[in-house]
């Protein structure tokens, strides 16, 4: 099996207001797939369908090579969820929620989960209404993590916490990736924070999958360059022209945002008689927003 | 030793890993026999993918810099003289390429920075 989740043209729709358009999705086994996307486009809803919470309109979804829902039972033993809005008991202590969460799981392993408990720092004897939300969010990946997980699912899990039990709950995962070798998919809006852990990503926007790469493809593919004596059109480019904009800078220079960029594709701007000034690198986030901006219905694109 | 790894930049970072073992190789900064740390210790300290690290030590292996025994954890190799003046010599000229490119996009010279240089350094570089 070289796909841990794979989605072919997963369809679904809540009314008028939001669906899934024919998302098609492959995370490679062993992989740390970063899920991009703002709030609303369809990250969350993407992870109900994986783990069979909702069903699709239409299309296929696959989980550690079994077919949801009809394999659920024996996919859900192995994949470590963490969700969004997790569901917890108020009155139970931290020892409580992990006996009861260890009963489901066969893989359980509590000598581990009991040294996550002393390393992130958590009291087994306080009750989940006296936690802050920082300790809530390092118990439910200690209580995926212990469960010893061939998938790991985590949908924001870091999202309202402090950055040092951010750094906690990612250094927690990644350890644990070490061991195990787990396939980690997160779904995330914080996208520098996935940047130096992911080695894919998928970006999402508005119920649409726009882009899916190895990351340092996606980070190394979008550039802003700077071109001196730009033409009209840029039909004939190797490359895919994202934005273009002239009001930066002296007359006669443009800013251009492009996508698959290679370095060959210098000639082109000989070919075309301007000059190709500079070339940009940027970070993930940048390229994250230019991605989301050129893709956005007022980009004379269909909407 | 990785106190500057930058994950914004265009250079992946198992590269950028294992270019500061390189140099600190070379340097003298690690000394032959000298253990790594743990490919699991060091994705953790990082905060990088496990796989970042598993390939800066393969790489780092396969040049020659280190060896990983099976069990016992990876070591600095004696890296003959001659390779740690090379590495050295590489790593400066990366330094100045960083340096004309963003000087080029600020539109500075060569000669103003050859000019910055010797008042920096209090020393001719041209005669």
């Amino acid at each position: 099996m070289d796909k841990a989740i794979e989605l072919t043209r997963l369809t679904w729709r809540a009314g008028k207001v939001f669906s899934l358009d024919e998302i098609g999705l492959n995370v490679p086994t062993g992989s740390i797939y970063g899920f991009l996307g703002p709030n609303g486009s369809g990250k969350t809803t993407t992870v109900r369908l994986l783990t069979g919470m909702i069903k699709p309109d239409s299309g296929s979804i696959r989980v550690l090579g079994m077919e949801v829902p009809g394999e659920l039972p024996s996919i859900l033993r192995r994949v470590g969820y963490v969700p969004e809005r997790p569901h917890v008991y108020p009155a139970f202590t931290a020892r409580e929620q992990l006996d009861y969460h260890a009963s489901f799981f066969e893989r359980w392993d509590g000598g581990w989960a009991g040294k996550l408990m002393t390393r992130l720092g958590l009291d087994p004897s306080r009750r989940l209404s006296r936690m802050s939300k920082g300790e809530i969010g390092k118990l439910l990946i200690l209580l995926a993590l212990a469960q010893r997980p061939d998938l790991l699912l985590l949908d924001e899990p870091t999202d309202g916490l402090d950055p040092v039990v951010r750094r906690d709950v990612m250094s927690a995962v990644l350890d644990c990736v070490s061991e195990t070798g787990a396939t980690v998919f997160i779904s995330s809006h914080l996208v520098h924070e996935l940047e130096r852990i992911c080695d894919w990503v998928g970006v999402m926007d508005n119920g649409r999958l726009l882009a899916e790469l190895p990351m340092q493809q996606f980070k190394n593919g979008i550039k802003r360059i700077r071109v001196h004596g730009a033409p009209e059109l840029a039909d004939e480019a190797p490359f895919t022209l994202l934005s273009r904009d002239r009001t930066n800078g002296p007359a006669s220079m443009e800013t251009w945002i492009v996508r698959g960029w290679e370095e060959p594709m210098r000639d082109y701007f000989d070919r075309v008689g301007a000059t190709l000034r500079d070339v940009i690198d940027l970070d993930l986030e940048e390229s994250f927003v230019e991605l989301l901006r050129s893709s956005r219905p007022t980009h004379a694109h269909e909407g | 030793m990785f106190h500057d790894l930058d994950p914004r930049s265009p250079t992946p970072l198992y590269e950028q890993i294992a270019a500061r073992v390189r140099v600190a190789i070379a340097s003298g900064e690690l000394t032959p026999g000298e253990t790594l740390p743990s490919m699991r210790q060091l994705a953790q300290r990082l905060r990088v993918n496990p796989a970042t690290v598993v390939q800066a030590y393969r790489d780092l292996a396969n040049d020659g810099f280190v060896e990983t025994r099976h069990g016992q954890g990876t070591f600095v190799k004696e890296v003959p003289g001659r390779v740690r003046e090379e590495e050295r010599r590489a790593h400066a000229l990366s330094l100045v390429n960083r340096l004309l490119q963003d000087a080029a996009r600020l539109g500075i010279g060569t000669d103003e920075l050859v000019r910055a240089m010797e008042t920096a350094t209090g020393a001719e570089i041209r005669g």
